[in-house]
């Protein structure tokens, strides 16, 4: 026995301290901010190429990718590809990344990652560009329609700033015959921008087609097609359709030119997706770090590695064990009677989706209605199982009617209960009506209560946006979290309630 | 907050048990899982007792499938009483007792009258799982009908009260009387209602009683006084209790007995995580008792003795006899 405490007791030391030197080397030597209130734009940017490998053929995949010199300054890059080769070259001002790989067959993912924020100081780089081109040849009637369109833009324009809006305006002025003739029915920006430096050509200002990225989070987006000329002094930068003159702040050049976005010899069905994450802490320090100092690996293997996808994920999952310590807390230290051990952290995961108010509403009233079925069916005499799956399917349709009502009166809310685990329901009402006939109608209802106030306490805790921050850039706090557990489990001391429940040897 | 921490201070120094010391020091350190089994299936503890030579009710048959059912008639004999209950039943449920037969039928204990096409599709829900915890498939025992010693009549309600020991390593620490209520609904579950009334180690003699937590001096429902009362035959009690030690190595048992008014004391069942109540009723705390008990232990397994049973009942009974509150 005193060996089995000795173990523990340097069991318990080892993670506590560890944790704790971990957490101190990211705070003091890495210098990460304890709480995310600094915040800066900071962007992570995913692009994912799914394609279709076609078999016994080598895989060559070119794509652009942004080029980086212009207001933004990348943190970290990363291409991410299982057995592919990968290679960077710059031409042109852009700059192209090829992956390529021997073999391949079925359904291929690529990703690439881009962190970036804004740059704040240093010197922008002089510009350099064309300020003269040839005309594009042009015949016949689209000629006539050009020049036509040009002799009022000539004359409602002073430079080559006022020549470039006026032109993107008259292409896009729909009651224009000339404008209709020269795009041919094609209202498209492709071709509008095409009809755009066409005219632009015969007057000899050149014109560069831009595609950028949005940087705003949580939108489906393709890249967006931005007209450029260089006026001698600077890049000016020209929406194709509406005219207007300039680039917004928060649009990333991704390339320049007329070539497609990808280009892919080896397969089929290419398509790419973007998705972006502004990150609301300020990991902006983190991600330089990841970019300067010489132990990068280290936080390459911090959870800030992970996709954005998993991120969100385990964002929530490292919230768990802080809801389970919890529970821990208020039953062996409380004494608080709960139903299973786990069953209110799985609630308190619940009422992510429903919301604290309106989950709890939700809880009792399937309980109640399950409760009452479970006990209509204890008169038939069932197995467990198909009783069990019985209650499962009135969970089910319960549910959808719920939805459905909540639906038709126009609250939205009642539809996020189809996302409310309903066998985490199931289960409970089970436990609870064993509870109850075993037990009495009196403790099923402390024992129910008791694990609403569980699940409670626990959302709000695994809700706290500054914890959820702190434990998900230290999740070395988790050991810290597993020593406490392990003391917890040898605690022979009284539990609250127990202090109440032998009162009769205090009274004399 | 200065209260409760007084409130500790005065249960620690009483040495009353809490759960997680149980837990902790009692029932994870010597309660081996791989034993639970011996426990859990009353089958299995019945035919590991006899083996023992230690008292049972007397087992008629078992029932394991659907076909030996129709073994039940021949099972019975000519008995006209007797018991059918789940081999891993919980809370007393799905107990049949069967105390007297007319011709076909048979009268149940409260007064029902059934056929034998009811005790058999009885115990068909038996094996399907429907009184087992877990729903599992179970079996049915058909037992020996216990008759509580006519001692009991002046204090207990209806039902058939037991009596329980907690034995730490063989050796028996606190004793208690359970007592059906009204309100207990004849079972002799503490937390279901039903009345402990604490035994004094030594001597047999009951003390003052708890229910539901309080500490009462009368039973609710026939209001006659609990205490002072001597359990007949209380070595016996205290001899079948330790000697459950070596049939099951559980190192810390609740044993359940009754008194038969012919055969005497016999196990009922083995509790592996007994309650703590017992503790309230005996007004004494049990880590006291425990800790006593382990000491003893220790020094005897530095001279590499191992007590016998009845070493370890006079043990128990010398250093945990009951002490009349000296009066001022």
């Amino acid at each position: 026995m005193r060996s089995l405490n000795l173990h523990l007791k340097i069991l318990i030391l080892l993670t506590v301290s560890l944790g704790i030197l971990i957490t101190a080397y990211q705070i003091f030597i890495l210098g990460i901010p304890l709480t995310s209130d600094e915040t800066d734009d900071l962007w992570n940017i995913d692009a994912k190429v799914e394609f279709q490998a076609s078999p016994r053929e080598p895989v060559k995949l070119q794509m652009f990718v942004p080029p980086l010199n212009q207001d933004y300054v990348s943190l970290n890059e990363s291409f991410i590809s299982n057995n592919y080769g990968v290679s960077i070259n710059r031409a042109d001002g852009n700059r192209k990344a090829t992956w390529s790989a021997r073999r391949a067959s079925g359904k291929q993912t690529i990703y690439y990652r881009l962190v970036l924020t804004k740059r704040y100081s240093g010197e922008q780089a002089k510009a350099k560009g064309p300020i003269f081109r040839d005309s594009l040849p042009v015949e016949g009637a689209e000629k006539i329609a050009a020049e036509a369109l040009l002799a009022p833009i000539r004359q409602h324009s002073a430079d080559v700033e006022t020549f470039i809006s006026e032109t993107i305006k008259r292409v896009n002025n729909e009651a224009d015959d000339n404008a209709k003739l020269l795009l041919g029915g094609d209202a498209s920006t492709e071709n509008k921008a095409k009809a755009v430096e066409l005219l632009l050509s015969i007057a000899h200002v050149p014109m560069e087609r831009v595609h950028t990225i949005r940087l705003a989070a949580e939108i489906q987006q393709d890249p967006e097609l931005w007209l450029r000329s260089f006026n001698g002094e600077k890049w000016l930068y020209f929406n194709p359709v509406s005219g207007e003159q300039g680039l917004p702040s928060d649009r990333l050049v991704w390339w320049v030119g007329n070539d497609p976005l990808m280009n892919l010899e080896g397969g089929k069905q290419a398509n790419v997706t973007f998705s972006l994450n502004n990150s609301e802490m300020n990991a902006i320090r983190l991600a330089k770090l990841t970019d300067e100092s010489t132990d990068a690996g280290f936080l390459s293997y911090s959870l800030y590695g992970l996709p954005l996808q998993t991120q969100h994920n385990f964002q929530i999952m490292v919230m768990i064990p802080i809801g389970v310590l919890l529970i821990l807390i208020l039953r062996n230290l409380g004494g608080l009677q709960t139903l299973g051990t786990f069953t209110p952290v799985l609630i308190a995961l619940a009422f992510r989706e429903t919301g604290l108010g309106f989950g709890i509403v939700l809880f009792t009233f399937i309980t109640a209605l399950g409760l009452s079925l479970r006990s209509y069916l204890e008169h038939l005499k069932l197995q467990m199982l198909p009783r069990l799956s019985v209650v499962l399917t009135f969970v089910v349709v319960l549910i959808a009617v719920i939805s459905l009502f909540s639906h038709k009166l126009g609250m939205d809310r009642g539809l996020s209960v189809a996302l409310f685990p309903m066998v985490i329901l199931t289960m409970t009402i089970e436990r609870l009506s064993i509870t109850w006939e075993e037990r009495g109608a009196g403790h099923a209802l402390k024992v129910g209560v008791g694990t609403l106030i569980a699940a409670s306490l626990a959302h709000l805790l695994m809700t706290v946006p500054e914890l959820v921050y702190f434990v998900f850039t230290f999740p070395a706090i988790l050991l810290i979290l597993v020593g406490f557990m392990l003391a917890m489990g040898r605690y022979r001391g009284y539990r609250l309630t127990e202090l109440f429940r032998f009162n009769a040897f205090l009274k004399e | 907050m200065f209260g409760l921490w007084k409130r500790w201070k005065a249960l620690e120094e009483l040495g009353i048990m809490g759960i997680n010391r149980r837990n902790a020091d009692y029932v994870l350190k010597y309660n081996k899982r791989h034993l639970y089994p011996l426990v859990d299936d009353k089958i299995i503890t019945k035919e590991r007792a006899i083996e023992s030579g230690i008292n049972v009710p007397e087992m008629y048959g078992i029932i394991s499938t659907e076909k030996e059912i129709d073994n039940l008639e021949k099972i019975i004999g000519e008995r006209s009483d007797f018991v059918v209950k789940p081999a891993q039943g919980a809370g007393g449920d799905g107990i049949l007792v069967v105390a007297d037969r007319f011709e076909d039928r048979f009268r149940t204990v409260s007064g029902r009258i059934i056929s034998l096409d009811e005790i058999q599709h009885q115990i068909s829900s038996i094996l399907t799982g429907l009184y087992s915890l877990g729903g599992l498939r179970d079996r049915a025992l058909i037992e020996y009908r216990v008759v509580p010693d006519q001692i009991f009549k002046s204090i207990s309600y209806e039902g058939v009260p037991d009596i329980r020991i907690i034995v730490l390593m063989g050796y028996p620490v606190m004793a208690m009387l359970r007592l059906p209520t009204r309100q207990s609904g004849g079972k002799a579950n503490l937390h279901q209602g039903a009345i402990g009334v604490g035994v004094d180690l030594a001597t047999g003699m009951t003390l003052g009683g708890t229910w539901l937590n309080n500490k009462i001096s009368k039973h609710p429902d026939t209001t006659n006084a609990v205490d002072g009362v001597q359990l007949p035959n209380w070595k016996g009690f205290m001899t079948l209790a330790a000697g459950c030690y070596e049939l099951c190595g559980l190192g810390y048992i609740g044993v359940d007995m009754v008194l038969d008014q012919d055969k005497g004391p016999l196990i009922l069942e083995l509790n592996a995580r007994p309650g703590l109540n017992i503790q309230i009723a005996n007004n004494s705390g049990l880590t006291l008792r425990a800790h006593a008990v382990e000491a003893r232990l220790a020094e005897l397994a530095k001279d590499g003795i191992t007590e016998s049973v009845e070493e370890r009942v006079r043990f128990t009974q010398e250093a945990f006899a009951y002490m009349a509150p000296v009066q001022v």
